[in-house]
């Protein structure tokens, strides 16, 4: 749900029939019962005229603009916020992949996510940055079309591919640039794209067009990663158990 | 978010036909019984972590199968088995993930009775032509046994 920006910054939109839709997010789309009902009566009891799931797992509420302060006013209490929008690392998309949800996943991707959001989130970028992250090949959360897609191949381990687009007319699929990452690796992996993205990039360039621009050898950090055992410790222990 | 649940495959099913071909061992019940070095005990162990632990893909796993293993088995012991792991099968396609455990029992299943890995082509059909182009018999047996299931 896009049109005029109304805050700097701030993913909020006034929208045709003159209402904003507020962009809201929570930790990669996972809310308790509470934070869901909580944004429910908030809406609710402020007159909204909607709300709007989004590709990137956030809720858009619909509101009258001067509803707006009282709605803001009660975010904070539910630990949810408003999306940051503009030249900034956007909400972070991840499955459901961990130790206790989909049984597909074979790494634990929501927490990853999770813990990328809450380091990255709104951090200034030369121009929006989208980060996915999948729990296993599969890709649900669609990594190849991110700027910074992540991917589940093992236990704790993880690939990467970088330079994706997804919403756009001239989509792109990002390429990968490390296998079997950890995911401390990935945390570091992420800082030296993110680095050289700023350093390299004009103001507004998409990090795909600054690829295609300087080449992915600049992105490509030349870590030497430890070797990984991609077998599952638990699973060798549980074959040989009682033998 | 995968668009099966684990409950909805019946893994069970599976490892009971793993457990007649076991019955049929001469090593059962023996100190010479050991799972991880046995194809069928490898299919059994494999089939029991995933049903306590609620996940469908072991990472790494299909490295582990005991290719080592020349027990001999026949394709009339074997193809209800392979049927079933069919039966199970979700037809990921493009999503296959080799060590998904209904295509690692399937895997260790192959390796009793055929002379070459079978890379899953994604669907039953295509598979039946695969294990045809390699045993005409098991590809009946299998399809027979799918057959029987499909009709009850």
């Amino acid at each position: 749900m896009d049109g005029v920006m109304i805050v700097m910054g701030e993913a909020i939109f006034r929208q045709k029939n003159k209402q904003i839709a507020v962009n809201v997010v929570a930790a990669c789309g996972f809310m308790t019962a509470r934070q869901f009902a909580g944004l429910g009566k908030i809406a609710e009891e402020l007159e909204s005229g909607g709300l709007k799931m989004t590709t990137r797992q956030t809720v858009i509420v619909l509101l009258e603009e001067n509803k707006l302060p009282a709605f803001k006013e009660g975010l904070p209490s539910l630990g949810l916020s408003i999306s940051p929008f503009g030249d900034s690392v956007r909400a972070v998309k991840a499955c459901s992949g961990n130790s206790e949800l989909c049984p597909r996943a074979i790494t634990d991707a929501l927490n990853t996510g999770i813990e990328i959001q809450l380091k990255y989130l709104g951090q200034p970028v030369p121009s929006d940055f989208k980060i996915a992250v999948a729990g296993c090949p599969r890709g649900c959360t669609d990594p190849y079309c991110a700027d910074f897609g992540i991917i589940g191949c093992g236990k704790d381990l993880y690939d990467i591919a970088i330079g994706g687009r997804g919403s756009s007319g001239s989509p792109l699929h990002g390429r990968k640039i490390l296998e079997k990452c950890d995911q401390n690796t990935v945390f570091q992996v992420l800082d030296f794209v993110l680095d050289k993205y700023r350093t390299l990039a004009e103001p507004g360039e998409r990090l795909c067009k600054t690829i295609s621009r300087v080449g992915i050898e600049a992105f490509t950090p030349n870590f030497q990663l430890p070797e990984k055992n991609d077998v599952d410790e638990e699973f060798v222990a549980f074959l040989t158990s009682d033998e | 978010m995968s668009t099966r649940s684990l409950n909805e495959i019946d893994l069970r099913s599976i490892y009971n036909h793993l457990e007649k071909l076991c019955r049929d061992c001469d090593k059962i019940n023996s100190p010479a019984c050991k799972e991880s070095a046995c194809l069928i005990g490898f299919g059994k162990r494999a089939l029991r972590f995933s049903m306590q632990k609620g996940t469908l893909d072991i990472p790494g796993a299909k490295k582990l199968i005991p290719t080592q293993d020349v027990k001999t088995y026949y394709p009339e012991t074997v193809a209800p088995g392979l049927a079933e792991t069919c039966r199970q099968c979700r037809q990921c396609r493009d999503n296959h993930s080799p060590d998904c455990v209904i295509a690692l029992t399937r895997t260790c299943l192959e390796y009793t009775t055929l002379s070459q890995e079978i890379d899953y082509p994604g669907s039953v059909f295509q598979y039946l032509i695969k294990v045809r182009e390699q045993n005409q018999t098991l590809s009946e047996l299998i399809a027979a046994a799918v057959k029987i299931k499909s009709d009850r």
